[in-house]
């Protein structure tokens, strides 16, 4: 009976080890790095983690997230984190630092740091790429290319435009830049809200992310709307027919910024890997085709499709592009994504 | 000596099982409770009540169920003739039929959901069938509206509606139909009244499953109904993700799982009514 009984329990336990394999030794575990989904995930497995792996001989894991979701898995475990490396568009950015989940990047420590341009040195964690949105459009159905967001409303694009929900940083973009186009600013944008009640014959669908709109040109379920540069290079690699083109109005640039996690076990490694990302043999390598990252190291020279299609070089990006008060647009996020859930859904 | 009571020994052994289901289900379950009480003011009521009496929210939940009605009535009226097949079909048709039942449930969701989008979009293979024949000019909207999600959800939780029809129905005495064509009934008269109360339990089982099963499928509702639809899954999604407002979130969590208990129990008491009139 006892033989019985020892031999249960030791298959529990065994059984509870293989379950929760951090249960025997608490000890280290790979350095997790919560990248975006879609083309970041591509240029960071393909560039960043070889160069991180060359630089540290130690192994890591990319754990593709939406911003939201790094924040809601860090907070629910703060001291444990899951993650120790995430990255934040402006908004959760806000979000991730307010609720105190960064740990503040060791900008002495750097090699990288001061090479920036100075939009991107943020003692909070600091931004390895700028990203953009513009207006996206289906060469193939879409004979005479966008020039601005205006053009969203014309009869002729009656069922074929699609745009996202507020929850993700294009959509909100979107809203604010229409809502300045119709008057309003990031404080107002009732003129946004009014203009996307209008558009809605026009809208063939609301995709619930920005990865599922860029699909979406690929099923053909819509042929023109706003669209983040980056998210459409994959598919077009892949011949999918999708062009990008930057609206007169400016198209919206906003930088994504890297952090150490609070908590994480691996601090260090998750410098180096910053570092990496900062670093100009990395930022030029994803400015190359097919990921397109627009670079923010001033010793990174902006060439190929970057230069031709949004700005040759950082003084022209600030010049030709909107940068947005996510400041001013966290303080009343909420309350829109709960306006558009009433209003537009 | 006693005799030894065979209830209480089964009941030790399912000790592992209740035990699991205290660790992973009514802890996280106590938590979620306990998260939903916090409000600005401490500990309240405050999320119910701005649930509760706030009618957007209502709606979500109105539409929510609504849904799953649809959903479970599309299925039980697809889902009946093919049990129905398999059981009173000749022999040799019964396991392509069952394959048939079963391979949805060897895919993952997230693969049939995406069938459901390249079948129903613009230049899918509905519309272009359509186009083709001449039928219609432009391309229908199919996906991203309501009969589109009722149409994916059908076709993903179809198994859970015809796994217990074809248990009940199989039960059933061939004899009765002959008895009660004898009788006299016709055939209709023989399947409302032999065929439909005898297959009762099945029928309340399948939409049960049906039903539960429907409501809660955040993937289907998500990807098919797009970012325009709201239903309870993705209202609590972008409460707790998107505006990390956790207590609000539980709140409607705890909303809704009460309601689905609610929903379930009905069915559970229709389920005895037809076991008494059987």
């Amino acid at each position: 009976m006892s033989t019985r009984r020892t031999l249960l329990t030791s298959a529990l336990a065994l059984g509870a080890m293989h379950l929760f394999p951090r249960l025997g030794a608490a000890q280290a575990r790979l350095l997790v790095f919560a990248t975006f989904t879609g083309s970041w995930e591509e240029a960071h497995k393909d560039v960043l983690v070889p160069a991180f792996r060359k630089a540290t001989g130690a192994d890591m894991v990319l754990d593709p997230m939406l911003s939201v979701d790094q924040i809601a898995k860090v907070k629910a475990s703060l001291s444990n984190p899951p993650i120790d490396v995430m990255l934040h568009d402006p908004g959760p950015a806000l979000v991730a630092i307010d609720q105190g989940l960064v740990e503040p990047y060791p900008v002495a420590e750097s090699k990288h740091y001061a090479d920036l341009i100075t939009e991107a040195q943020v003692p909070t964690g600091p931004a390895p790429f700028f990203q953009v949105v513009g207006l996206t459009y289906n060469p193939d159905r879409v004979k005479t290319p966008p020039t601005s967001w205006a053009d969203l409303w014309k009869p002729e694009y009656k069922g074929r435009v699609g745009i996202t929900n507020l929850n993700s940083t294009l959509g909100t973009g979107f809203l604010v830049e229409i809502a300045r186009m119709h008057g309003g600013s990031e404080t107002n944008v009732d003129a946004g809200f009014q203009a996307i009640k209008d558009l809605k014959p026009n809208i063939a669908a609301v995709a619930a992310n920005p990865g599922q709109l860029a699909t979406l040109y690929q099923q053909g379920q819509v042929e023109i709307g706003p669209g983040n540069f980056n998210a459409i290079q994959i598919l077009k690699a892949r011949g999918v027919p999708v062009e990008f083109v930057s609206p007169k109005e400016g198209a919206i640039a906003f930088k994504t910024t890297i952090h150490i996690v609070k908590n994480s076990p691996n601090k260090e490694l998750a410098f180096k890997l910053i570092e990496a990302a900062l670093s100009p043999e990395v930022q030029a390598k994803l400015m190359g085709s097919p990921y397109l990252i627009v670079p923010t190291n001033s010793k990174v020279k902006m060439t190929g499709e970057v230069a031709k299609v949004l700005a040759s070089s950082v003084e022209d990006l600030k010049k030709k592009f909107v940068f947005q008060d996510w400041t001013a647009i966290n303080k009343q996020r909420a309350s829109w994504i709960e306006r558009f859930n009433r209003e537009i859904a | 000596m006693a005799t030894r009571s065979i209830a209480a020994y089964e009941l030790k052994l399912a000790a592992p099982l209740a035990g699991f289901f205290v660790l992973f289900f009514i802890a996280p379950l106590l938590i979620l409770f306990y998260v939903s009480m916090q409000s600005d003011t401490g500990t309240s009521l405050a999320q119910y009540a701005r649930f509760l009496l706030d009618p957007f929210s209502l709606g979500v939940l109105g539409r929510t169920l609504w849904l799953g009605v649809e959903v479970t009535m599309l299925c039980l009226l697809l889902g009946f003739p093919l049990a129905w097949a398999y059981v009173r079909g000749p022999r040799w048709l019964q396991p392509v039929l069952i394959l048939v039942v079963l391979l949805p449930l060897l895919t993952s969701v997230v693969v049939r959901t995406f069938a459901c989008i390249v079948i129903l979009g613009r230049q899918g293979i509905v519309n272009s069938a359509l186009v083709s024949l001449g039928l219609i000019d432009t391309p229908l909207r199919l996906l991203y509206t309501e009969g589109g999600v009722i149409v994916a959800l059908a076709q993903v939780q179809m198994p859970l509606m015809v796994l217990p029809l074809i248990t009940a129905l199989s039960r059933i005495d061939p004899n009765m139909d002959d008895a009660s064509a004898a009788l006299g009934a016709g055939a209709w008269r023989g399947f409302w009244r032999i065929t439909v109360p005898l297959s009762l339990p099945g029928i309340i089982a399948g939409c049960m499953l049906t039903y539960a099963a429907a409501i809660t499928a955040f993937i289907t509702q998500s990807l098919v109904g797009g970012g325009q639809m709201l239903f309870m899954p993705m209202y609590i999604y972008q409460q707790a993700t998107a505006l990390q407002n956790w207590p609000f979130a539980a709140a409607i969590s705890i909303v809704f799982l009460a309601t689905v208990l609610a929903v379930v129990s009905v069915f559970n008491a229709l389920g005895r009514l037809s076991r008494a009139h059987a």
